[in-house]
């Protein structure tokens, strides 16, 4: 119960950061709001006020607001796929990103967007959408099973197979992008280059909704995962002996790991690492408890991608930096520091 | 949690820090501009369109434009540089507070039109063709959006120019090459190069592809160019004339083995805008010159 109840604590505060955070990310941008301060100007939409200009209540609600939620959302899907993947595979190095998941999903998401320009007008926007999605959703998918199926034998995943065969992935991925680039025309090219490093320049109220019920049917069933999870620590056979339905527990965070990155990928292009830092700030606080790392990792990966947004959209304004330059910066070192720390046992 | 702290702190610097920048910003705007015609806000993103609305006088009322436009030199004090088309968001446009944004169809990409679409905006999207009457239409398109009817001069004159372009006997074989660090394209047929090549008495080098693909040593080597043609940055960039003739496959051209290399500035030449009669007869004499 003590533990429980230092978890609601550390759950409480992150939440209350994650909360300031976005009423900081909400003022910043360039935008003026004139006498009232972007907050201000919220409030006057929330309260259904008839003086809030046309543009004003455009920036705040479809541009702002829209983008700092779908920071929230995708971050934390991020991190919560990238925590439930480490437990899976007991290890740290497992991250959508690193075992080519997200390169999966990019090339499925990338050919459906080329070739699916025919017809794509014809469709209505939420079909549009889920078209990219579905497709993203088959790419990681498709990796995770490739994945799981070549570095896994007898129970046991051999790290260095895992990661290996996301470097395949990622090659093949990347192979094709590349044909993609080649026969796109130079306008195209700069959006697959833009889209490739990933942005949440694109943030909009339906995309924020798909997303959200993605991640609510996720977390119902990955969150309260956490003492199976530790519980895999031990070994399948253990976990097994301990009660747990070890079989269907893969099953379960393999298609709901890749539906969340797939969707993330879909709306938002490539953001690496999120699912690699959170964790391992994370284990550094709580040791590789994941009844605690698993629900705090939702939180914190927002918390990450929104400071990460919030930088990405101010420092080289009007312009805007893509946000997965921001990310890799911050998780390459971080890649770095477990190589070293974990360097016998890989 | 200390790294949470730390993270949230640095985001208050950073956003205390632009809001003092902003507020040094506004005060410049003040001071320099001065009162427009109309009460139009214009936002142009495309440097043809740009210069048609300061040709027609309506210079003043351009709040912002995109990197495309530099022509006139004198926007730079008075309007917003909003970047490039590729990587602009919709806030900064709306932080202009526009009335009307003017646009091409080949320069804005899907998520911005969409994000321009829902501000409730006044946006007109121009449908560009690279061509005299193309440009023509543009004119008189862009002279309606934005109130004016007096366009017809900018038609005579871009007349008035082609009548300048003198005849080449020996149509000399161009190549252009937009040079970008170390991305090398080559414009095939149907781009605004390969028009304004044509209409400045030469020949498009290129003739087995549509619009612009990576520069191969191979494809160089087959379309054995008489001149080799740049923007004047993009040649900078590669190094001057020394750079380009080091460019895989061109010393193995007419272009490589004569050195005839020329260069102009984009925008005058990419715009098709109201000095597309100047920029046709610019590269007509370049040609002449390079042929001699």
């Amino acid at each position: 119960m003590k533990a429980q109840s230092k978890l609601y604590f550390y759950l409480i505060t992150s939440a209350v950061l994650l909360v300031i955070i976005a009423v900081l990310s909400l003022q910043t941008g360039v935008y003026d709001f004139g006498e009232k301060s972007p907050f201000m100007a919220l409030w006057q939409l929330i309260k259904g006020d008839s003086g809030l200009s046309l543009s004003d209540k455009y920036v705040i609600w479809d541009v702002r607001a829209a983008r700092i939620i779908m920071a929230i959302l995708i971050g934390s899907m991020l991190a919560v796929s990238g925590t439930s993947l480490q437990g899976l595979f007991k290890n740290p190095l497992a991250t959508g990103d690193l075992i080519g998941l997200t390169s999966g999903a990019t090339l499925l998401a990338a050919i459906a967007i080329v070739l699916g320009g025919h017809f794509k007008e014809y469709l209505p926007e939420a079909v549009q959408f889920s078209l990219v999605g579905i497709a993203a959703f088959i790419g990681s998918f498709l990796s995770m099973m490739l994945v799981y199926r070549i570095s896994t034998s007898g129970g046991k995943t051999n790290v260095v197979m895992m990661l290996l065969t996301g470097v395949a992935i990622t090659a093949i991925g990347f192979s094709i992008t590349g044909f993609l680039i080649y026969i796109s025309k130079d306008e195209q090219l700069r959006d697959l280059t833009f889209w490739n490093l990933g942005s949440l320049a694109a943030a909009t109220w339906t995309k924020n909704i798909i997303l959200a019920v993605v991640m609510i049917i996720a977390y119902i069933v990955l969150l309260p995962k956490g003492k199976a999870l530790n519980a895999m620590m031990l070994g399948e056979k253990d976990a097994h002996h301990l009660g747990i339905n070890v079989e269907r527990l893969k099953k379960e965070i393999i298609i709901i790991v890749a539906l969340m990155v797939g969707s993330c990928v879909a709306f938002s292009g490539t953001i690496g690492f999120v699912g690699l830092i959170v964790p391992y700030i994370l284990r550094l606080l709580f040791k590789s408890n994941y009844a605690f790392i698993l629900p705090l990792s939702a939180v914190c990966g927002s918390i990450l991608l929104l400071t990460a947004d919030t930088f990405s959209r101010s420092i080289v304004a009007p312009s805007e930096l893509p946000i997965g330059i921001l990310t890799a910066l911050m998780g390459g070192p971080i890649f770095i520091a477990i190589l070293v720390k974990f360097k016998k046992s890989l | 949690m200390k790294k949470f702290i730390l993270a949230a702190s640095v985001l208050v610097a950073v956003y205390s820090c632009k809001k003092a920048e902003g507020t040094a910003k506004e005060n410049t705007t003040e001071a320099t501009s001065e009162a427009p015609k109309s009460n139009n806000k214009i936002v142009t993103l495309n440097g043809g369109i740009t210069e048609i609305v300061a040709a027609l006088g309506h210079e003043k009322e351009i709040v912002a434009t995109d990197v495309t436009s530099t022509y006139p030199a004198s926007l730079k004090a008075t309007a917003k540089d909003l970047g490039h088309m590729r990587s602009m968001t919709i806030e900064p446009i709306m932080a202009v507070n526009p009335t009307l944004i003017l646009a091409s169809d080949k320069d804005i990409n899907p998520e911005l039109m969409g994000k321009i679409k829902s501000s409730g905006i006044k946006t007109e999207v121009f449908k560009q063709e690279y061509t005299v009457d193309g440009t023509k239409k543009l004119i008189e398109q862009v002279a309606k959006a934005i109130g004016n009817t007096d366009y017809q001069k900018l038609n005579d004159k871009i007349d008035a120019d082609l009548k300048q372009v003198q005849p080449i006997a020996k149509k000399p074989k161009v190549l252009f090459i937009y040079a970008r660090g170390n991305m090398l394209m080559v414009s095939g047929k149907n781009t605004p190069m390969a028009s304004l090549i044509t209409l400045a008495g030469g020949e498009n080098a290129v003739t087995d592809f549509e619009d612009f693909k990576p520069l191969t040593p191979e494809a160089v080597v087959k379309a054995n160019p008489d001149v080799l043609f740049f923007f004047e940055t993009g040649l900078q960039g590669a190094g001057g004339n020394e750079g380009a003739l080091k460019m895989p496959g061109v010393s193995q051209t007419n272009a490589g083995k004569n050195k005839k290399i020329i260069a102009m500035d984009g925008g005058l030449v990419s715009g098709f805008g109201p000095r597309l009669g100047e920029a046709a007869v610019g590269l007509n004499k370049l040609l002449i010159e390079s042929t001699k």
